[in-house]
Parts: C-alpha cells; structure tokens; sequence
C-alpha cells in the first residue's frame, strides 16, 4: 500500500519524516489516525485580502487593494497574512480566530499537513516561520530572499506541515498588470501523531532504509520562537533539535542510534 | 509546473469605415480594468490556444506582441491576424498555439483591429501563462 493517498497526504500507519535545513535534524512521526479521512479539501474562498491592507508595489510605492480577496496588479503584501477562520462557520470556535490552522503547545500529538493550492497559479507565494522571519536564502544564508524579489518563492501552490507552537506567515506577490480575483484551496490532514520509540527505525527512515513521506521544511534559519517551541512541545533543546541525518558507511549507524536513544529521552510523549 | 489557461473578451462599436485601434480587455479573473494588454511575467510563456470572432464583415484581429511595455509600450510585432470576411462569427482552435515567451518579465500581448468595416465587432481569445519548459 501507498505512504500517500491520491492527495499526496500521509496514510495511517506510515512515517512522515520533517527534515529543518537549519539544523540538519529530523522530526520523525508515525500516523496514528487521521482526523479528517474522506474531507481532505477545503475550498477557503480568496486570499484575506483586505481593502485596508497597503501592498507594496514591485516598481515602487504601495497601493490598497480595490476589493476583498484581490491582489492588485505589480503588488504584494508587504506584512504576513494568515488565514483566519470564516466567520459564521463552525470555523470560528478555533483555538485562534484570525490563524485557522494554528496548533496550541498542548496539540503535541497533531500535526496539519497542507498543501495550499493558490488560483490563479501564477501568484508568488512564501511561506515565514515563524512569521516576519524569511526562510528563503541563498549562499551561506548571505542573501534573503523572497516574493518580493527576484527569487525565493513558489507559484500557485504551497505545502507545508503546521507545527504546534509556531506561527507561521505567508506572502503573496501579483507580477502581472491584472488585479486578480483569488482563491485558495487547501487540501489538508489532521494527523494524530507519535514519535517512533525504537532507534534503529528513525535511523533506517532517516538513512532512507526504512519508507516515508519526507518533507523538508521550509527552515533554513532556526528561530529562537522556534527553538522555544521545540522545548516547550517536544523537550527538545541545544544541541538537539531533532534527529540528526547520519551517512551509512561505517560506524555511522552506531553513533547515530547512540545519539537518538539520547533525543529519545529528551522528547516529551 | 504552473499553467493558469484563461479568457480575455474584447468588443468594439467601430462608426467609421476602415478604422483600426486596440481593444481593451476585460478578463473574469481579473477585478476592474479593462485592460490594454496582458503582461507576461519573467520565464513564463503566453500561448494563446483559441480565438472567436464576431461581428460586421472585413474585421481584422490582430495579435500584437509587445517587446517593452515597460519602456517601449507603443513598439510592437504583429504576430498573428485573423479575418472575418462577411457578417457572422469564426472560430479558431489551434492545435499548436501561438506562443510568446518572457524573457525580462517586461513583454506583454495586446490584441487590436485593422481596417474594419462599421459595426460591433468582438472577440474572445483563450490564453494560457505557464512556466513549463518546452
């Protein structure tokens, strides 16, 4: 049987390894259950975009966009946007009203796994995490980048897995001289989530012995509010903020299951 | 892989024998306008897979391509024309399409009309903006 399902989201029982470039670690999880099973999409409605917003301009200057949902033409939000819940729907008795998808410390057992899907899909997308903190760098983190230049963002969709604790912020940009009606679809799972006990299977998932869903995150810059989140949720800290990658030549395996027996006593179940 | 496939309409009313000028655009994904052209962003490629024309007889759709509309916006290459010779409709589907590629992210399409008998002409076109390599 597949890892994935035809959304491409994680089938029970299988692992889903969450790879941070910043500290070369891994969160590794097992799908217990997922919450959400046969209504993975989600059909939000336009971008929260609102009239007394003020979008930056690539050729200069700002402007406010004309309409609700609109991102003007040559524009892009200059500040994170998330996406509140829609008022009047069950939506509004989430843990936070103006983030839907954020997860509380105390959701340590819940991951979101999403897979945004932005129309027209030629809108620049960028995912923060936390927000305000671009992830997007290039050569040894001496450039910063993002949809606000000339690279460092995806078109039309956005995946990504929502970690409790973090706040994530996104940004979009409209290159074209149209002002364009918007629409995001989200197509999404509530994993209920455990970490895998046994070190020589984190090894073989993380040395790619062992089947997975690798998802490298969008983390090139370990932020303290990440950092504090990965405490607070997991018990992690300094100098293990997950599940180090180790090669397999010799030696390799062992120094790594010594080491993860280590992160293992430190991770909060 | 992104391909957002799209329609844009334009219509005139033309009082004068053989007149010639742009349409302005107005396209359902798009808020406002009307719009004098479609700026195509940088690495993308607009290929435009159908045209229907309508209206009065000897009316001329011109696809222009606009290499600077940024700092050139009147210099433009004629790319493709279409002719409706008698009153009526025509409908075009191209199994290659007419392609134009962005290479500075400053090119655009416009679509104008040419030496067109009185009337009400219109025409829709289908375009699509993708990035994909070939």
């Amino acid at each position: 049987m597949s890892i994935v399902d035809k959304f491409g989201l994680v089938n029970e029982n299988n692992y889903i390894v969450l790879f941070f470039p910043a500290t070369r670690s891994a969160l590794v999880f097992r799908v217990v259950s997922r919450v959400n099973k046969g209504f993975e999409v989600f059909d939000y409605g336009p971008l929260p975009i609102t009239t007394n917003m003020t979008l930056s301009l690539y050729d200069g200057g700002t402007v406010a966009p004309p309409a609700n949902g609109v991102l003007p033409a040559r524009s892009y939000t200059t500040s994170d946007i998330t996406f509140p819940a829609i008022s009047g729907t069950p939506l509004s008795n989430v843990r936070d009203t103006t983030d839907m998808w954020y997860l509380a410390e105390e959701d340590s057992d819940r991951l979101f796994h999403v897979k945004m899907y932005i129309y027209p899909p030629v809108i620049r997308a960028e995912v923060r995490i936390p927000t305000g903190v671009s992830q997007a760098k290039f050569q040894k983190e001496r450039v910063t980048l993002g949809i606000d230049t000339v690279m460092g963002f995806s078109r039309g969709m956005l995946e990504f897995v929502r970690l409790p604790g973090i706040r994530y912020g996104f940004r979009f940009g409209n290159d074209t001289n149209l002002n364009l009606y918007t629409f995001v679809r989200f197509v999404f799972s509530e994993y209920i989530v455990e970490v895998p006990k046994e070190p020589t299977l984190i090894y073989d998932l993380l040395a790619k012995r062992a089947p997975s869903y690798w998802l490298t995150m969008p983390v090139t810059y370990l932020d303290p509010a990440i950092q504090d989140a990965f405490r607070r949720v997991y018990g992690l800290s300094e100098p293990y903020w997950g599940f180090r990658l180790y090669g397999t030549a010799a030696g390799d395996k062992d120094k790594a299951i010594k080491e993860y027996q280590e992160v293992l006593k430190m991770l909060r179940s | 892989m992104v391909r957002w496939l799209f329609t844009v309409y334009g219509s005139a009313t033309i009082s004068t024998a053989n007149s010639s000028g742009d349409f302005t655009l107005t396209i359902p994904d798009a808020y406002g306008g009307p719009y004098n052209y479609i700026r195509i962003p940088k690495g993308f490629k607009a290929k435009i897979w159908a045209k229907r024309l309508s209206g009065t007889a000897n009316f001329r759709l011109i696809v222009r391509f606009i290499p600077d509309v940024v700092n050139a916006p009147s210099t433009t290459v004629d790319v493709d024309s279409e002719y409706l010779a008698s009153p009526g409709t025509l409908e075009l589907e191209k199994r290659r399409p007419i392609v134009i590629v962005a290479k500075t992210g400053n090119e655009a399409i416009k679509f104008s009309y040419d030496n067109t008998g009185t009337g009400t002409i219109a025409f829709a076109a289908d375009i699509e903006l993708t990035d994909e390599e070939e």
